[in-house]
């Protein structure tokens, strides 16, 4: 697949010496380096990929000897505090942990202080993802361009890899797909339900979102769009063009042909159930749920189970989206407390965290951990290879401070094609209608296409 | 003398009164007045700071039009009219069967009554363990007799019935402790002189006990038909108002409105038509029962 790519090739070799080289200027850090601060208290929303992130704080408590508060929520439970503490006169939070789909609210309400406000001599350090330059933000032309300030540090890089049960493969002689055909032939060789289904999708009514997300990389591979060029600010809703049906029609029937006969009542804990308990050949998930799938205490399929690129409509073409998380500063919290943040963020960011960050569970956020080839060869990291191929593929599902309620609108109509209530065109035409009607009263430069 | 008498009773009383005003002022009205007030205003976040627009009654010519919202209106009835009467039907028996019991009546209402003890939250957890399709309890014990799975949360013609069920389930003890506290209140002498005049037990039931325990019934029924209204745990912990639309109630499309999509001023608009809405409802029916009662 990618190895057979000499640009693909081209990129390993770049980061894998971009990861030495860090590795080469990286000096651990001790108890004495790391200055004493008073607590803060981090919100945290409670994801396969919490655990990972607890072991850090843990980690970091030890070595430093500084105090961090964890405020565990579910998703949407974290976003609502969030949202009521930096809107309050004096803030509750110090640290925000916020989603790739509502970060944007955050930094076009003004709620957050740019990083070089607190510590002008704070730097992001070069091995830390960018995640298309998300940390970032330019006020004066509200994107993410590099000249802006640095308003985040990335905590998650989610990002959905296709996970596949590598033992029916060697069995069924089967290859890699790299094409959705490719993955609909596989899921329907292996597709013997109700004791194994070919693929799990998340086609639930998300809360907030699951099944946009799911479905994001049909969409993007496909050719389809939300917006017609939101770099551009152009805010035309394209999402029912026909690559857009293209891609609905394809989801759906991947879930008729080869997926769980009640797909769009998955929810991202239920895909994660089917795959532990070997019930599902195939998923697109995050690679937070990675842990879950190898500890035997939890899965009936460990070792079993393989990582891939998420396939593309063609070859070569992959599309996957963005569900990464960024930590953010307050500007309603005290100083000491900004700069109590500011020092566990500069602590996360170096290797050793990072490192022990992967070994609590979850994936990390550096580029020379992602491809460090001596981590790779290690069987309980199999994954790794297939994420750091993606990284250069990730796409944002969109930028707009809207995203809430696109995504609310997302979700219900999407969930309504799969489960029968709506035709896929239908559904995309309200899609488009609805955010349409988003857009129009935030006052953007929107428009329609025409309807399918 | 006697004028001041009244004049002093008057002052005393609106002392008195006063603190009981002045928490209902704060905690009712205020919060109502603000609600109002954000439901004619479109709100945003600029520079940390709220920003408040004047859309006058433009909220309001949306709610018409908004079809989730009719369809979160239509589901609401039916679970409140369906799972309450339900809930009240059976609450009335097994308050009628405790309440013929001589010995072991402590140890049945202690039965009875222990699912409204149990948290919300375990609920959700507990039922949609219960129903789930891969693995649930329900479907394990379908495939005892050779039944197919039932997908209970995930099938649209089934995911309301099956949430009403939960309500049943959970709110039916509710029923029963009001109408056993009815029954242990009926005058005993009248239900003795039914039995010496021949009654059998259905004749007791259908022309003494039901006629006589007709207030607290409609009591029972009003006051759970109201909070049933209000359903929102049962919907977000077991379907977040899947699939589709198909378990969407009111309660939860104003809060997917206000916290999910964070659009403040119609969320208000939402809030405020179905608050008036109820308490047209409530009116209608307490005159109703007013009149029935009145009538009797």
């Amino acid at each position: 697949m990618a190895d057979k790519d000499p640009g693909r090739r081209d990129v390993f070799a770049g980061a894998a010496a971009l990861g030495a080289l860090g590795t080469l200027s990286w000096v651990p850090r001790t108890r004495a380096q790391t200055p004493k601060v008073g607590p803060f208290t981090i919100v945290i929303n409670n994801s396969p990929w919490f655990d990972g992130f607890r072991g850090a704080v843990e980690a970091y408590e030890k070595e430093s000897g500084n105090k961090v508060n964890l405020d565990v929520n579910p998703f949407g439970g974290s976003l609502e505090k969030q949202r009521a503490s930096v809107r309050a006169r004096d803030g509750l939070f110090d640290l925000l942990i916020m989603n790739g789909l509502y970060y944007q609210e955050m930094y076009h309400g003004g709620f957050l202080t740019p990083i070089s406000d607190i510590d002008p001599s704070f730097k992001l350090d070069p091995q830390m993802i960018r995640y298309d330059n998300t940390v970032y933000w330019d006020e004066a032309t509200k994107t993410h361009d590099p000249k802006g300030k640095l308003m985040s540090v990335p905590v998650n890089g989610n990002i959905p890899l296709l996970l596949y049960r590598a033992d029916l493969y060697e069995q069924n002689k089967l290859k890699v797909p790299e094409t959705w055909d490719e993955l609909l032939d596989n899921a329907k060789k292996l597709h013997n339900p109700p004791r194994i289904y070919g693929i799990v999708q998340r086609g639930a009514r998300g809360s907030p979102n699951d099944i946009s997300y799911d479905w994001w990389p049909y969409l993007y591979s496909h050719g389809g769009k939300l917006f017609r060029d939101e770099p551009k600010s152009d805010y035309t809703v394209t999402i029912n063009s026909p690559e857009g049906k293209a891609a609905l029609d394809f989801y759906i029937r991947m879930a008729k042909e080869a997926g769980h006969p009640q797909t769009g009542g998955l929810a991202q804990a239920q895909i994660i159930q089917n795959l532990a308990t070997g019930r599902a050949a195939h998923a697109l998930l995050v690679i937070a749920a990675w842990s879950q799938l190898d500890d035997p205490t939890k899965s009936a399929v460990v070792g079993k189970i393989n990582a891939a690129r998420v396939p593309g409509s063609a070859k070569g073409k992959p599309a996957p989206v963005l569900g990464h998380w960024l930590a953010g500063v307050p500007k309603n919290v005290p100083k000491e407390r900004q700069q109590a943040a500011l020092t566990f963020l500069n602590w996360f960011q170096t290797r050793d965290a990072q490192m022990r960050y992967m070994a609590a569970g979850a994936p990390p956020v550096r580029q020379d951990v992602l491809s460090d080839q001596n981590l790779w060869k290690d069987p309980k990291n199999r994954w790794m290879p297939a994420m750091a191929q993606s990284s250069d593929f990730v796409q944002l599902m969109w930028s707009v401070p809207e995203g809430a309620q696109i995504g609310d609108v997302l979700e219900l109509r999407l969930n309504q094609a799969v489960i029968g209530e709506l035709t896929s065109d239908k559904a995309l035409n309200m899609i488009a209608d609805e955010t349409h009607a988003i857009m129009q009263r935030a006052g953007y430069k929107t428009g329609k296409i025409a309807p399918l | 003398m006697a004028s001041r008498d009244i004049k002093t009773d008057r002052t005393w009383r609106a002392i008195a009164l006063s603190p009981t005003i002045a928490i209902f002022v704060l905690m009712s009205v205020l919060p109502v007045l603000n609600l109002l007030a954000m439901s004619v205003n479109e709100i945003s976040w600029v520079a940390g700071h709220s920003v408040w627009k004047y859309v006058g009654d433009a909220h309001y010519g949306r709610l018409a039009a908004d079809a989730l919202l009719h369809k979160g209106a239509v589901n609401t009835m039916v679970f409140a009219v369906g799972g309450v009467t339900v809930q009240v039907v059976l609450g009335f028996l097994l308050a009628w069967v405790v309440s013929r019991m001589t010995r072991s009546r402590l140890i049945y209402r202690t039965i009875f009554i222990l699912p409204i003890l149990v948290p919300g939250i375990l609920i959700g957890a507990i039922w949609k363990l219960m129903l789930n399709y891969d693995f649930g309890l329900l479907n394990g014990a379908l495939e005892v007799f050779g039944v197919n799975p039932i997908d209970w949360l995930g099938t649209p013609s089934l995911a309301l019935p099956a949430v009403i069920v939960v309500d049943i389930w959970h709110w039916t003890p509710f029923c029963f402790l009001l109408l056993l506290a009815g029954f242990e209140s009926l005058p005993q002498d009248v239900q003795e002189a039914a039995r010496v005049d021949g009654a059998g037990t259905w004749n007791e039931l259908r022309f003494v006990l039901i006629p006589m325990m007709m207030p607290v019934i409609v009591v029972t029924f009003l006051f759970r038909f109201v909070t049933s209204l209000k359903v929102f745990d049962e919907i977000y912990l077991l379907t977040a108002g899947g699939p589709g639309s198909a378990t969407e109630v009111i309660s939860y499309t104003i809060y997917r409105t206000f916290f999910a999509q964070d659009r403040m001023g119609y969320g208000s608009a939402m809030s405020v038509a179905v608050l008036f809405g109820i308490a047209l409802l409530i009116v209608v029916a307490l005159s109703a029962a007013h009149r029935q009662r009145g009538s009797t």
